[in-house]
């Protein structure tokens, strides 16, 4: 995440009363416009990141409370990925439409989601409750951290029924873990990471580091899912530069820190008279190789 | 022989999946949808588009299956229009 202070409204063009039906509606939108998939904008991708953190704090209640209460310290004394948090409670028909949005229930079959999401916050209603009432599947929605360490939940449903759920460590995006006793099928999905993204199996993260750091070499800390840990970047790395953090992935796959440069926005008057010395004496040039 | 071509189609779906860093029955689903030749090579990423246009757009199964024949599209009508241009 950036170190500045981000504001989540501004992020997503909301105002600070904004309904949870409007939040949802600015991301959705946003979201389209700047998915990097979608938009191929050098920036898109920083902004859709920008998008994303906003909406994974202002759609959980909790998490939006401490934001509006703390602003950028909202994460401060709260270990955040350990919490339980919504993402335990099913709601099943038609809930209260507040601070729902993690809780996702799906029927066998080939049904969208947004077709229940609809369901759930108006428009058409539980047609979909009717077909095959038996044999459910819900959504799980976890965070990486969460899926990498895997461990014992509860989940409550809707109609009050609770299971213990055994959450295999390094579970992945789409897995189905049957709950024992309920016939249900829980389907994981991982929610977007504001620090790890996926590439094949593997994940990645960015690690910034200053243009001496990359040129002379530097031992960093890099973000990993139980923590951090120190990694030396090497000599003489460029941008895009990936170090592996073999096993550091989620389920024994590799974590790959990859180098960022940063440069700093303002020099000092010093640090601006040894770039001028370095600009002066090196013979290097990027764009002859 | 049919058993055969199965165990064939499962070998292919867990590399795709793998691939793709999907689970096997979302990849099958993907297919099953349309969204992709598992034969045919590319098909590991364009799986793996549609997982994120569908998990972080909101949008269903289908929806993102469209999504991205229609981005695939755009692609390659703006590869054609480059050719033209130049």
């Amino acid at each position: 995440m950036a170190v500045g202070y981000q504001d989540y409204y501004e992020a997503l063009g909301v105002p600070r009363d904004a309904s949870n039906e409007d939040i949802r509606r600015a991301y959705r939108r946003l979201a389209r416009e700047y998915h990097p998939d979608v938009n191929k904008d050098p920036g898109a991708e920083d902004r859709f990141k920008e998008i994303s953190e906003a909406y994974e704090v202002l759609r959980d209640p909790d998490k939006r409370e401490r934001y509006d209460r703390l602003g950028s310290n909202w994460r401060s004394g709260q270990d955040v990925s350990g919490t339980p948090g919504f993402e335990e409670y099913f709601r099943q028909g038609r809930g209260a439409p507040g601070g729902f949005e993690d809780v996702r229930v799906e029927f066998d079959g080939d049904g969208d989601f947004s077709d229940l999401f609809e369901g759930l916050f108006g428009g058409r209603g539980g047609r979909r409750s009717a077909r095959r009432a038996a044999n459910h599947e819900a959504v799980l929605e976890l965070d990486l951290e969460a899926a990498a360490r895997g461990g014992r939940r509860r989940v409550t449903l809707g109609d009050g029924r609770e299971f213990e759920v055994d959450i295999p460590p390094g579970v992945r995006d789409g897995q189905a873990i049957s709950v024992p006793g309920g016939n249900l099928l829980l389907r994981v999905q991982l929610r977007p990471h504001r620090r790890f993204r996926f590439r094949g199996d593997d994940l990645e993260t960015d690690v910034e580091v200053a243009p001496w750091e990359a040129a002379l070499g530097a031992e960093v800390r890099v973000p990993t899912l139980d923590g951090g840990a120190r990694v030396k970047v090497p000599a003489g790395s460029s941008c895009g530069r990936r170090l592996r953090l073999r096993g550091a992935g989620l389920g024994g796959s590799d974590l790959y820190a990859v180098v960022k440069i940063v440069v700093p926005k303002k020099l000092s008057k010093k640090e601006r008279e040894l770039f001028r010395q370095l600009a002066d004496t090196s013979t290097f040039d990027p764009r002859r190789s | 022989m049919p058993t055969l071509a199965l165990v064939r189609m499962n070998g292919r779906l867990d590399t795709l999946a793998r691939e793709a860093g999907m689970h096997p029955d979302l990849v099958a689903r993907f297919i099953r949808l349309g969204l992709v030749d598992p034969a045919e090579p590319g098909a590991g990423a364009q799986l793996a588009q549609a997982a994120r246009l569908r998990r972080d757009l909101g949008i269903g199964y289908s929806g993102a299956v469209l999504a991205c024949q229609l981005l695939a599209r755009i692609d390659e009508l703006e590869t054609r229009l480059r050719r033209y241009e130049r």
